[in-house]
């Protein structure tokens, strides 16, 4: 019982850690809070739907996020930087916006209803594990979680350029004063948080639904980690994610009628507590 | 801190600032001359359709007044406006059916409850700074849509039909048929809207506004002046949520009806993009935005593209004209009569 609960959070968390470490890293190089990381995450999902239905569910894991690295790229160099002298609320406003149309245009493009996307074959069935039977696909979406998440780690923690995401992230004016270009970084950044958001998309469909609905839910998730874990911290973001997730999947179980609130009693008794989050990000310069 | 829409000016929009004292009597007359007007020629004017529109646009118009005020004055953006706007009329319509309160008393009742949940929201939410503060109550808007959906309160809320709302009796004199009679309530929504702006422009000309936008300005400053920073944010936060309560009520008196879709990330989002199409800075640009936005709906709203405009018009109105539709104008004008004198 504690075992399957855990699993399942750890698997609920997968998904919101790709996320939300992603909002987090555009964050600490941009001060900018991307409300449209919802809707990025619904486009990687509708697009691997497409691509599932026409080349299976391995090409559309690659091709999705390349996708949605591209339309990073664009976002990068066509919106945060003509926007980069406004102050973070107003491009935080932008974001929102193109969200929104984004999202509306899915909702054109492909109708008001939930799509449901089969798993792959190699991982459709259960497997015997410490005694429980559990779905081989949630096993495959916790070890991408888990190892999208190392290897974060291991970039911030031993590359150069993951050293300078963490000087820029920790004070910018320094970190471009010691000659580190956080323009080419943030290109980076945003793209590889594009490129996350389709991962997380293309993963969700097997395991969740792909509907008009799934941005707005969760972006909300997701804003709501960056504020548990201390808006910009990464590190803050992927233990909040853990914690939604295992509050998220316990209330379900514990509490069906009240679970929908669970991450909200989670998200004020953390502010009533800690109202920086539990993680050390940086407060706005 | 560079604290939220810098571009506004630190008197605070000042609609009426710098217009001589002599000046003065002329505004009041003609204020009051198109405060009468206005209620009561549309209403042999124009056809019921179309004052359902109008007064539709000046209920958004006082949502949109109250995201507009926060704004401008706190450098705050609140995208939860609908769940205030929204959660009122069912606490209204639960007053009414459940606990069988009278009209009046079920109106106080949920105007209070409002006021008491914006004040222990806020409390909580604006020590944070401008950004988590608007994913915060983004997050808090999404926590009323998802209760009144819960099973457990499915029979105080009946889930996603939403609760039809019929009293007997009189609030204020009317009846539940005078207030959905659209000939009957322009004339309450438009002075509504009157009273809301005043009430919003008296506050900004206050010192409470001014100590509003010079935390705004520079939070730490402020508090090395000796000031608090905290009790003012929270009673700017509660006087924007009253303003949609208000809003919210004539909301539900004038339907009859509330739904989960009233409490949606939409209502808040049309509420913002109301605010940006006039303007933050005043109190005539939001409600007008609201009017603009109401007529703009009924054009293209038929073919389901309401949101998507809406997304376009954030972009668009924060890019290019962050002063809004009036806010640019009177800067026009502005420039001109200077132009003028000189």
């Amino acid at each position: 019982m504690i075992a399957l609960l855990i699993a399942n959070s750890l698997a609920l968390a997968s998904l919101l850690i790709m996320l939300s470490s992603g909002l987090a890293l555009i964050y600490g190089l941009r001060d900018v809070i991307n409300f449209g990381h919802g809707a990025l995450y619904m486009l990687g999902a509708y697009l691997g739907y497409s691509i599932a239905l026409a080349g299976g569910f391995w090409l559309a894991l690659l091709v999705s996020p390349l996708l949605l690295a591209g339309l990073g790229i664009a976002f990068e160099y066509w919106v945060l930087r003509p926007l980069r002298g406004r102050s973070h609320i107003e491009v935080a406003l932008v974001t929102l916006g193109l969200g929104i149309i984004l999202g509306q245009a899915l909702i054109f493009v492909y109708g008001g209803e939930a799509r449901g996307v089969d798993a792959p074959a190699a991982l459709a069935g259960s497997v015997r594990l410490f005694g429980l039977s559990y779905p081989l696909y949630r096993i495959f979406l916790i070890a991408m979680g888990l190892g999208s998440c190392a290897a974060l780690a291991l970039w911030l923690r031993y590359s150069t350029s993951g050293l300078y995401v963490r000087a820029v992230s920790q004070d910018p004016s320094v970190a471009r004063m010691m000659g580190v270009n956080a323009d080419r970084l943030s290109l980076l950044v945003t793209s590889l948080s594009a490129a996350f958001a389709g991962v997380a998309g293309v993963l969700a469909g097997p395991y969740l639904s792909v509907d008009p609905g799934m941005d707005v839910s969760m972006i909300v998730n997701c804003l709501i980690i960056v504020v548990i874990g201390g808006t910009g911290s990464i590190a803050g973001a992927i233990v909040a994610a853990l914690l939604f997730g295992f509050v998220q999947v316990a209330g379900s179980v514990f509490l069906p009628d009240l679970a929908a609130l669970a991450p909200y009693v989670l998200l004020f008794v953390v502010l009533l507590i800690a109202p920086r989050g539990i993680g050390r990000g940086r407060a706005p310069a | 801190m560079s604290g939220g829409t810098a571009r506004v000016d630190a008197r605070g929009g000042a609609l009426f600032a710098g217009g001589a004292p002599a000046r003065a009597p002329l505004f009041v007359l003609l204020a009051a001359l198109l405060f009468g007007l206005g209620a009561f020629v549309p209403t042999h004017l124009l056809s019921e359709f179309a004052l359902r529109i109008g007064a539709g646009g000046l209920l958004l118009g006082m949502l949109a007044l109250s995201v507009a005020f926060l704004m401008s004055q706190a450098g705050l953006v609140a995208l939860g406006a609908a769940s205030v706007y929204g959660g009122v009329g069912y606490l209204f319509a639960i007053c009414l059916s459940e606990w069988d309160l009278s009209p009046t008393a079920a109106l106080l009742f949920a105007f209070v409850a409002v006021v008491v949940y914006s004040a222990a929201l806020g409390a909580l939410i604006v020590r944070t700074n401008p950004l988590a503060f608007m994913m915060l109550t983004l997050a808090a808007g999404e926590m009323i849509g998802h209760s009144v959906m819960l099973e457990g309160l499915r029979d105080y809320t009946s889930g996603a039909d939403g609760l039809v709302v019929n009293f007997k009796g009189a609030v204020f004199g009317l009846t539940s048929a005078d207030f959905a009679n659209a000939t009957q309530f322009w004339p309450i929504a438009w002075s509504a809207a009157w009273l809301l702006g005043l009430a919003a422009f008296a506050v900004r000309r206050s010192r409470f506004g001014a100590t509003l936008r010079a935390i705004r300005e520079n939070e730490e400053r402020m508090r090395f002046s000796g000031f608090g920073t905290y009790l003012p944010r929270l009673a700017a936060f509660v006087f924007v949520n009253a303003i949609a309560g208000v809003c919210g009520l004539l909301h539900v008196l004038n339907s009859g009806f509330v739904s989960p879709e009233s409490l949606g990330l939409s209502v808040s989002t049309n509420a913002l993009v109301a605010a940006l199409i006039g303007g933050v800075a005043g109190s005539i640009g939001p409600i007008a935005g609201g009017f603009l936005f109401a007529v703009a709906q009924d054009q293209f709203g038929a073919h389901g593209f309401t949101q998507l405009l809406t997304g376009f018009a954030i972009v668009v109105f924060i890019v290019l004209l962050p002063r809004g539709v009036v806010g640019g104008l009177i800067e026009a004008a502005r420039r001109g009569a200077r132009r003028g004198t000189r």
